[in-house]
This record gives structure tokens, C-alpha cells and sequence, in this order.
């Protein structure tokens, strides 16, 4: 896996590719705009991680630049300016992900992750969470390597929650989900699901919460 | 101190003076000219007499008589409060009938008849003096007719003449005053519209005044005061940029920073640098949160309004996205941290980044002041005209005391033993406020912990 980090400020440009390389990516980094542009054009990287205020030639037109010649590779920006206007320019412009300094590094290697299987898998792949795993491909569930038994519902809901680990998924976000199959899923009905999902899952462990007006939460495991 | 000065007394009295002197100038000169017409009316009536008493002259035996009735002498004075007064004086001089001693005429002459005013008996009095040739005949001689009276009829008379020409005067000046009154009133209207319109202003409105309503004697004035507040909004505006970016330039090498510190934590092995290295972190995430403050402050404040986008939005929807953000952190302090909403949506109109960060710093600081094992609740419901949004905690809440004196910037209410740089408040009021709501602190529904209390006018 090849990671290009085009950012200016040594510091976190040096903390950045550390951190990656780390986590066994191959990384590059590059301080310049114009440099970055040009290294795009022949190298293939699966992940660039982008700095919006590059001197001389600017993150958005180094984007713009590469979306213009059709590469896919998956873009992730970072920008000291927060303000709606820079976001949205950045992701009609065809970023993929943005994150404003100072962030988490943690955040940072999660949506570096996220993005790679993104760019890499053709739809199906598999979500671990601990000892539960999930085939989205396969559509099948296991639970200590043991198949798990559930119904298609009961997995799609499960599949979001594991997509979103740690992360508040609400019910609309649940029922659009299932909504391919069945014709109109109230809240009701999810909170059904999310109930069967828990009695099946707690022996393992495994936590859905609820948060009071917002939705569900699959629990971090202690594993990752 | 000197009384300040009104347009509309200055007025009153640069016409008040000039007219009160001229009224009295001409009020002299009315008494005269009132005086002169009295006296030419009534010398005629004194001639009269005497021309009367004059008939009444007979030569009997070359003896000069004088035949004067009571009811004749009562007749001449009719009608006539005054003192009568006459005197018969021969041709030698001798005193033939009337008034002994009546003064003589200062110039005697025959030819004329000649009025004068003299002293009789210590009353001033007027007399008229008339030489009658005895039997028609100048050369046998002449009577001297006198006629007086007592001054006092007629200056009682010219005072009454020149009063009644006073008086209308008077009412002519003091309708002038009214009028100058009312007309500077009114010319004055649209400057007291004005002034309503500024009174009435927030201090955040920083907008030009309306120039065309307002008479053009006061609109380079107005224009003044627009080129001043322009050049304000101006000053304040780059000011604000100025912290803005700043705020800005300051985030890129606080992000090394907390990289580093972060991976550092990672690999170092002693307790000793571990321990170190976290409170680095710490301080890292305090700066970052005190530059995230002061760019929301900057955007909130007065004359900031360039840097900001308004637009109408879903405050329900905003706040339970904000809050689902917040979900991950609550876990980790062990909070409970909930969403309630009766509404579909919540239409207000205002900068989302602001709202937002408004939200933020209310929920940092439940989730920061709530003990573990607490509660802490966002709420978005409707009021009549607002829509109000509120986070409420069963955390130790703040003593009525200081309720007001926590929205002040850098203000920290002690005690807490919680590290935070006392901007959180000042920040949510001054966002609530830049959007026409306000901010209020109470206590939380069951009498414990905190409820801040956010109200924004309610847009369809």
C-alpha cells in the first residue's frame, strides 16, 4: 500500500509519515504543490493525503488537476480553514474525506483505512469487530468463528453498525438500509431487529447501546 | 454645568428677543402718536368751551359781564370727570369772572389761540387760551378766554388707546413663538426619527443610516456619521480577519505538534514520558481549543457579518448531528448523553459553522463538568416566535451568584478543579446574540446541575 502525504509543515509532515509507515504503508511526502503534481502524473498511489494550503501551487488545484485526468486514486484533505465554503469546494473538487488540524491521529489512520479498502474493494469485503466478523460479500455473519444466525434484516443492521464502529448510527440511517427489502420499515421494526441482535450477540460480548434520541452504537471492542 | 442648548430654544429666542424690543419700541411710539390725536381731540373740546364762554360775553355800559350759569358752566363739563376749570380776564388785565389765577398762556397772542399745560392747585392741567376782540372790535381791546381742565381723562384715555393696540401685539408675538415652536417640531421630525432609529440600534448593526428622509441641512451630517460607522465596520472587519487568520496559521504547526506527541505516546517505554508526553497532549488540546474559540468569536462578533454565511437551516437536524459527534467522547467520561426533539425540523436562519460551534461549547462543557455516571440532554423545542435550544446536565451546576458573571470572557467559575479557558459562555451568548436570541443559565429541571438555555428567533 503507497501513500503520497503532500503537506508543507515539516513537523507534521515528518509525525505523519512516521505514524503511516508505522502501520506498514509505504509512504512519500512532498512539501510543494507543483512537485506533487507532477509525481501524480507517473506514480500510482493507492491514498494521497492532501494539504489544502500548499505554497505556490495550492491543494484544490492540485486536485483539481488530477480528478481532470481521471485518476480515482482516493483523496483525503486537510485544511486549517473549517468553514463550509473550503469543505464543500474540496469535495466537489473530488476529495473523498476531509479532516481539519489539529485532529486525532487515531481519526487519521481510521479514515486513511477506511478510504484504502474503499479504493481497493470492488463492493464486498470482510468487517471484523473483535471476535464478530461479518461477509459483505457472503452476507454471513461469524461469531468466534462460529457461523451466526441471522436473518437478512437482522444482518443489515449489523452490517451498518460494524461499518460505523464507535460511531452513532441513527434509525433513518438503519431503516434506509433495509429499506431494498422491505417496503416500509418503521422504528418500531428496527428496534425489533436491533433487540434480537443484542440477545445474539451478548454472550460474546458484543454491546449495541442506545443513545437516548440519536440511535445505536456498536461498542469499540478492546481488540480494534 | 451650562444648560445645553436646543435648536428649538435658540430659535424661540433669537425671534422672542428682537420682538419683545421692538414691541416695546413700538409700543412707545404708539402711546405717543395715541397721545397726540387725545390731545388734538380734546384741546378742540377745551376750545370749544371757551369759544362757548366767549358768547356769553356782553359789554353793558362799557363794563365787561361775563353771564355764566351754573347749568351752563355744568354743561361745558359734562360727561367730564376731570376738574373744569375757566378764567375771564379783561383787556388791562383784570379778573373778570371764573377761576382766579389760572396761569397765563407762557407766549401771549392775540392772534393765535395757544395750548399749554400748567400746575392749578396741585392738579396738572391743560389750558386753552383765547383772545376775544370786545363787541367784534379789535381796537376796543381784548378778553382772554381760558379754558382748562385736569390732565388725567385724557392720559387715562391714551393709555387705554395704546393698551388696546398693545395687546393684539402681544398675541401676534407669542403666536410667532407657538409657531416657531411647532414648525422647528416638525423640521425637526426626521432627525427625532432618526435618533429613534439609533437609539434602537444593536451594537452589532453597523449598517449605513437612511440619508434620503432626513432634510438636506442634516444629510452631510448623516453621511458623516455613515463614513464613520463604514470606516468602523471596516476597522473591525480586518481586525477580525487578523484573528481569524492567525487562529488559522496557528492550527497547521499545532497539528505537528499533537502528531508527534501522539505517536511519541505511542512508542515511549518509561512512565516518566509517558506521563510527560500526556500532559503535552493535553496542553496541545487546550490550545486547539482556546484557537477554535477565539475564530468563533471572531466570527460572531459585531461587524464580522462579511465573514459569515447565514442561511435557513434545520436547527432540530444540526443539533442532532452535532450531538451524535459528541457521542464517542460522553462514552469515554462515562456520560449519558441523549437527544429529545418534538420537532420534524426547526427553521432558523443563521450561519451553520456558528450554530455549531455554539453547540460544541456547550456540550464540552456539560460533558467536561458532569461527573461520571451523569447525564447530559439536548433538547430542541418550540416556543411562540422561538425555537429553543437547550443542554441540560446533572452535574454540580453554578451557583445563582455567578450565573451572570460566567458568560463573561476568560471568567471561570472556581472550584470545578476543570481545566477550560473560560470563553466557552461569552462565545454561546455572543453567537446567540449575532443571530437576534439569547442565552440564559438556570438550573437544571429536577433543582440540580445545569440548563443553558438557548432562544432564536423561530423563521417558517
Amino acid at each position: 500500500m503507497r501513500i503520497l502525504i503532500v503537506e508543507d509543515e515539516p513537523v507534521l509532515a515528518d509525525g505523519l509519515t512516521r505514524s503511516l509507515r508505522h502501520a506498514d504503508y509505504a509512504v512519500d511526502c512532498l512539501s510543494e504543490g507543483g512537485e506533487a503534481d507532477h509525481v501524480l502524473t507517473s506514480q500510482k498511489y493507492d491514498l494521497v493525503i492532501l494539504d489544502l494550503g500548499l505554497p505556490k501551487l495550492d491543494g484544490f488545484e492540485v486536485l483539481r488537476r488530477l480528478r481532470h485526468r481521471g485518476s480515482r486514486v482516493p483523496v483525503l484533505v486537510l485544511t486549517a480553514r473549517d468553514t463550509l465554503d473550503d469543505r464543500v469546494k474540496g469535495l466537489d473538487l473530488g476529495a473523498d474525506d476531509y479532516l481539519t488540524k489539529p485532529f486525532e491521529l487515531a481519526e487519521l489512520e481510521a479514515r486513511v483505512r477506511a478510504l484504502i479498502r474503499r479504493g481497493h474493494s470492488g463492493g464486498g469485503s470482510v468487517l471484523s469487530h473483535g471476535a464478530l466478523s461479518l461477509d459483505t460479500a457472503g452476507r454471513r455473519a461469524m461469531l468466534n468463528g462460529e457461523p451466526l444466525d441471522l436473518s437478512a434484516r437482522e444482518l443489515g443492521v449489523l452490517e451498518v453498525l460494524m461499518l460505523r464502529s464507535g460511531r452513532v448510527v441513527n434509525k433513518e440511517q438503519l431503516a434506509e438500509q433495509l429499506y431494498g427489502w422491505d417496503e416500509e420499515v418503521g422504528a418500531n421494526a428496527i428496534e425489533v431487529y436491533v433487540h434480537r441482535l443484542r440477545r445474539k450477540l451478548e454472550p460474546a460480548g458484543v454491546t449495541i447501546r442506545t443513545i437516548r434520541g440519536l440511535g445505536y452504537l456498536l461498542e469499540k471492542s478492546p481488540h480494534g | 454645568m451650562a444648560k445645553t442648548s436646543t435648536l428649538r430654544r435658540q430659535l424661540i429666542i433669537w425671534l422672542a428677543v428682537p420682538l419683545a424690543v421692538l414691541w416695546s419700541i413700538s409700543t412707545t411710539v404708539d402711546y405717543d402718536i395715541a397721545n397726540q390725536f387725545v390731545t388734538s381731540a380734546y384741546d378742540r373740546s377745551l376750545l370749544d368751551s371757551a369759544i362757548d364762554i366767549g358768547k356769553q360775553i356782553k359789554v353793558i355800559d362799557g363794563r365787561i359781564q361775563a353771564d355764566l350759569p351754573e347749568v351752563v358752566l355744568e354743561m361745558l363739563i359734562t360727561g367730564e370727570p376731570g376738574k373744569f376749570y375757566y378764567q375771564i380776564t379783561g383787556p388791562k388785565g383784570e379778573y373778570i369772572a371764573g377761576h382766579r389765577d389760572l396761569p397765563l398762556p407762557p407766549e401771549p397772542d392775540a392772534d393765535k389761540v395757544s395750548y399749554y399745560d400748567a400746575q392749578y392747585l396741585g392738579n396738572h392741567i391743560r389750558i386753552a387760551a383765547l383772545y376775544l376782540p370786545l363787541e367784534g372790535d379789535r381796537n376796543k381791546g381784548s378778553v382772554l378766554i381760558q379754558a382748562g381742565e385736569t390732565v388725567t381723562v385724557r392720559t387715562d384715555y391714551a393709555r387705554q388707546i395704546m393698551l388696546r393696540m398693545m395687546l393684539p401685539q402681544m398675541v401676534l408675538i407669542l403666536l410667532a413663538a407657538l409657531a416657531v415652536w411647532y414648525a422647528v417640531g416638525r423640521g425637526l421630525a426626521p432627525l427625532t426619527a432618526l435618533q429613534r432609529e439609533i437609539a434602537s440600534r444593536s451594537y452589532r448593526d453597523l449598517s449605513a443610516l437612511p440619508e434620503e428622509q432626513t432634510p438636506k441641512e442634516v444629510q452631510p451630517l448623516i453621511h458623516a456619521m455613515n463614513e464613520l460607522l463604514e470606516r468602523l465596520s471596516a476597522s473591525l472587519a480586518a481586525q477580525q480577519r487578523f484573528i481569524a487568520d492567525a487562529a488559522h496559521q496557528l492550527r497547521t504547526p499545532l497539528a505537528g505538534i499533537k502528531t508527534q506527541t501522539e505517536l511519541a505516546l505511542r512508542q515511549a517505554q518509561s512512565a516518566d514520558a509517558q506521563s510527560t508526553l500526556r500532559q503535552l497532549h493535553t496542553a496541545t488540546e487546550q490550545t486547539t481549543r482556546l484557537i477554535n474559540q477565539l475564530l468563533s468569536l471572531a466570527r460572531a462578533e459585531p461587524g464580522a457579518e462579511r465573514a459569515r454565511t447565514t442561511e435557513r437551516l434545520d436547527l432540530a437536524r444540526l443539533a442532532r448531528d452535532t450531538t451524535t459527534e459528541w457521542v464517542p467522547r460522553a462514552l469515554a467520561r462515562d456520560i449519558d448523553l441523549g437527544f429529545d426533539s418534538p420537532l420534524a425540523g426547526a427553521g432558523v436562519e443563521g450561519d451553520s459553522f456558528l450554530l455549531k460551534e455554539m453547540l460544541n461549547n456547550l456540550l464540552d462543557n456539560a460533558i467536561r463538568y458532569t461527573q461520571p455516571g451523569g447525564q447530559v440532554t439536548v433538547r430542541v423545542t418550540p416556543d411562540t416566535t422561538s425555537i429553543v435550544l437547550s443542554v441540560e446536565d446533572n452535574g454540580p451546576g453554578i451557583p445563582v451568584g455567578e450565573r451572570e458573571r460566567a458568560f463573561e470572557r476568560f471568567h471561570r467559575v472556581l472550584g470545578t478543579g476543570v481545566e477550560g479557558c473560560g470563553l466557552g459562555l461569552a462565545i454561546v451568548r455572543e453567537i446567540a446574540q449575532s443571530h437576534g436570541g439569547d442565552a440564559a443559565l438556570t438550573t437544571g429541571t429536577n433543582g440540580a446541575g445545569t440548563l443553558v438555555r438557548i432562544t432564536l428567533p423561530m423563521r417558517a
